[in-house]
């Protein structure tokens, strides 16, 4: 697996740098969004996954899955991390502010709001089967928050986030979707891997 | 009633087991006696009877209408309420409505005068007065399984006499557990079991 | 399997308990209505004269509501884990009896703090309130929710080691599908703006969700 992963990724990197062209009138720093994308999908497959194994936990009180929980929670909260850096770099080059409380951008900020949450809760109970459990349960709670915010969000905030897919069809570049999908398959991997360790 | 079985329970605290595959049997119409130095579990026993506690592995059993309650010094009553006020709320809790009558007997039985101390705070109660309240609601609720974990001290040797008394009548309907180092206590038991360090 | 009457006595008492607690040891909602006033006071003073929009003000409400509740909420367990009258009361009460019975104690509390820093908070903000009933229901519906999760909250937060902050920390992710839209909704009540009533059903949707969540997650603990 550590081949693959490998691999895949020289050649996305490869394929950003000299195969990709450069993103009309943003110049070669906007390339970071094949960054962005994919950190910002395993951020949320992280949430998921942290959620599922605290749901396995519960049901089967094995430690495993809370350390499993646990570890996604970790990760998550890292690649959430550079995910919001890396968006805040596209977002200055491309609408001219670091910030604006863009939809997305307000849910990514909710994301890192509760991984952190989740560790700080993890960190403050010493007692290794009390903590499991009490976490688990935060970890669901805070997992039912997810479908609302996707409803009452997009209501409260104005959107700059280009939709890829639009009414008159796909706006992006064929070769740009194709890396950009790799990326995130690729990064996908890395998560797969990291958890398995 | 007919006992509470311990299949193959083991529970570890931290790195230290505190009991590794234990099988047990507690039969109804006994008294069972369990001694052992600090630190041996004598306490953790008795939450593990009641499934205060749950094991690591293993269970333990019991019929599933009984209901447990309990005398411990870790399991404190409001201070801020009345003496009758704490009676009368444990045994709402368990569906048991108290009458004036049942209360002064309650407190006749466990030496603690409701005429002169019923309506008086907890707070102003000395420890072997607490005691004897708390003894007042275990009777009240009068449940099958009786979990007493040093039930007689800080008493004096009336209320010791009042509470033996009051435990090997009730014996003969109930699963009563006893968790002492003291000998006066560990007299009145039919079975005693010796927790090893 | 209990019977449904059962359980409801069982939560009644448990109201009136804490009730007479509360009455008893006041420090508790003392601290929490006290801490809303000092913070409506503070931020009245130092925005003083100037003239502030209705999502200002809105979001001041709502935060002021948040923070006051999380001193008034976090010890709903843990005062009773110190006083260590909570394994008696776990021992002898029903699990979802003593959820729902705190349940109950928080949402009252709140909805007292709530009449006492509304008027005071329209006082000194100068509010003018178009929709009364459209801010009463928001409230209303907002605070079920900030009870339901609070009072689970506070159960997880019972055994950490750190207290100060942790349940803050903890509440505010989890309640925020109801604070956005309350604050719109909040907002629109102080104008003459249209009304967006699925932000409402959002909120007591929302409620539902967290009530029955916690109801089963709480028999996890």
């Amino acid at each position: 697996m550590n081949k693959i992963i490998f691999l895949l990724t020289t050649g996305i990197v490869a394929a950003i740098i000299f195969f990709v062209p450069p993103i009309k009138g943003l110049g070669e720093l906007a390339k970071i969004i094949f960054f962005h994308v994919p950190t910002a999908w395993v951020s949320v497959v992280a949430f998921f996954s942290s959620a599922f194994f605290a749901s396995k936990f519960l049901r089967t009180n094995n430690f495993s899955f809370d350390e499993l929980s646990a570890r996604a929670a970790k990760l998550g909260f890292v690649f959430v991390l550079l995910s919001t850096i890396s968006g805040a770099i596209f977002s200055k080059l491309t609408w001219g502010a670091y910030w604006n409380w863009d939809p997305r951008q307000t849910t990514i900020f909710v994301l890192i709001l509760i991984y952190g949450a989740y560790l700080t809760l993890r960190a403050a109970i010493t007692d290794e089967k009390i903590r499991a459990k009490v976490s688990a349960v935060y970890s669901l709670l805070s997992v039912l928050t997810v479908p609302f915010l996707v409803f009452v969000i997009p209501r409260m905030y104005f959107s700059l986030h280009p939709s890829p897919i639009s009414s008159s069809g796909v706006e992006m570049d064929s070769e740009v979707v194709i890396v950009l999908v790799a990326a995130v398959v690729d990064a996908t991997l890395i998560f797969v891997r990291l958890m398995r360790r | 009633m007919t006992g509470i079985f311990f299949d193959a329970v083991t529970l570890s605290f931290g790195k230290r087991k505190i009991f590794d595959n234990v099988t047990l049997k507690f039969d109804c119409r006994k008294i069972f006696g369990v001694t052992g130095a600090n630190g041996s579990g004598k306490s953790t026993l008795l939450k593990l009877a009641g499934k205060i506690l749950h094991p690591d592995s293993g269970t333990v059993n019991f019929p599933d209408n009984a209901q447990i309650a309990a005398l411990s010094p870790e399991m404190k009553i409001y201070d801020a309420l009345t003496a009758v006020e704490n009676l009368k709320f444990f045994a709402r809790l368990r569906g048991k409505i108290l009458s004036d009558e049942k209360i002064f007997e309650l407190g006749r039985r466990t030496g603690l005068d409701m005429k002169t101390f019923g309506n008086e705070r907890t707070e102003n109660f000395s420890t072997g007065m607490r005691q004897r309240l708390k003894f007042a609601i275990l009777l009240a609720v009068d449940a099958d399984i009786w979990l007493l974990d040093e039930p007689t001290a800080n008493l004096d040797d009336t209320g010791r006499e009042n509470f033996f008394a009051e435990i090997q009548a009730a014996k003969s309907e109930k699963i009563i557990l006893l968790a002492t180092n003291d000998v006066a206590e560990a007299q009145i038991c039919d079975e005693i079991i010796r927790l090893p360090m | 399997m209990k019977l449904f009457g059962s359980r409801c006595d069982c939560v009644l008492a448990i109201v009136r308990k804490d009730f007479l607690l509360n009455l008893r040891r006041r420090a508790t909602f003392a601290a929490m209505m006290m801490f809303a006033l000092t913070t409506v006071a503070s931020l009245s003073l130092s925005t003083g004269g100037a003239i502030l929009d209705e999502k200002f003000l809105a979001a001041i409400l709502w935060v002021v509501i948040f923070f006051a509740a999380t001193a008034g909420l976090s010890g709903t367990f843990d005062d009773e884990a110190q006083a260590g009258t909570l394994s008696t009361l776990k021992l002898y009460g029903d699990a979802q009896a003593i959820l729902f019975g705190k349940m109950f104690v928080s949402m009252l509390s709140l909805l007292a703090l709530t009449i006492f820093i509304l008027p005071i908070f329209c006082v000194l903000f100068d509010v003018n309130v178009e929709k009364i009933f459209l801010l009463l229901a928001t409230i209303l519906f907002g605070l079920i929710g900030l009870a339901a999760a609070g009072t689970l909250t506070a159960a997880l937060t019972t055994s950490a080691k750190i207290k100060g902050g942790l349940f803050a920390i903890l509440l505010f992710p989890v309640t925020l599908p109801i604070f956005l839209p309350a604050i719109r909704l909040t907002e629109i009540s102080f104008t003459s703006a249209q009304v967006d009533s699925s932000l409402l059903v959002v909120i007591g949707a929302f409620d539902t969700i967290l009530i029955l969540a916690s109801s089963i997650l709480y028999d996890y603990l």
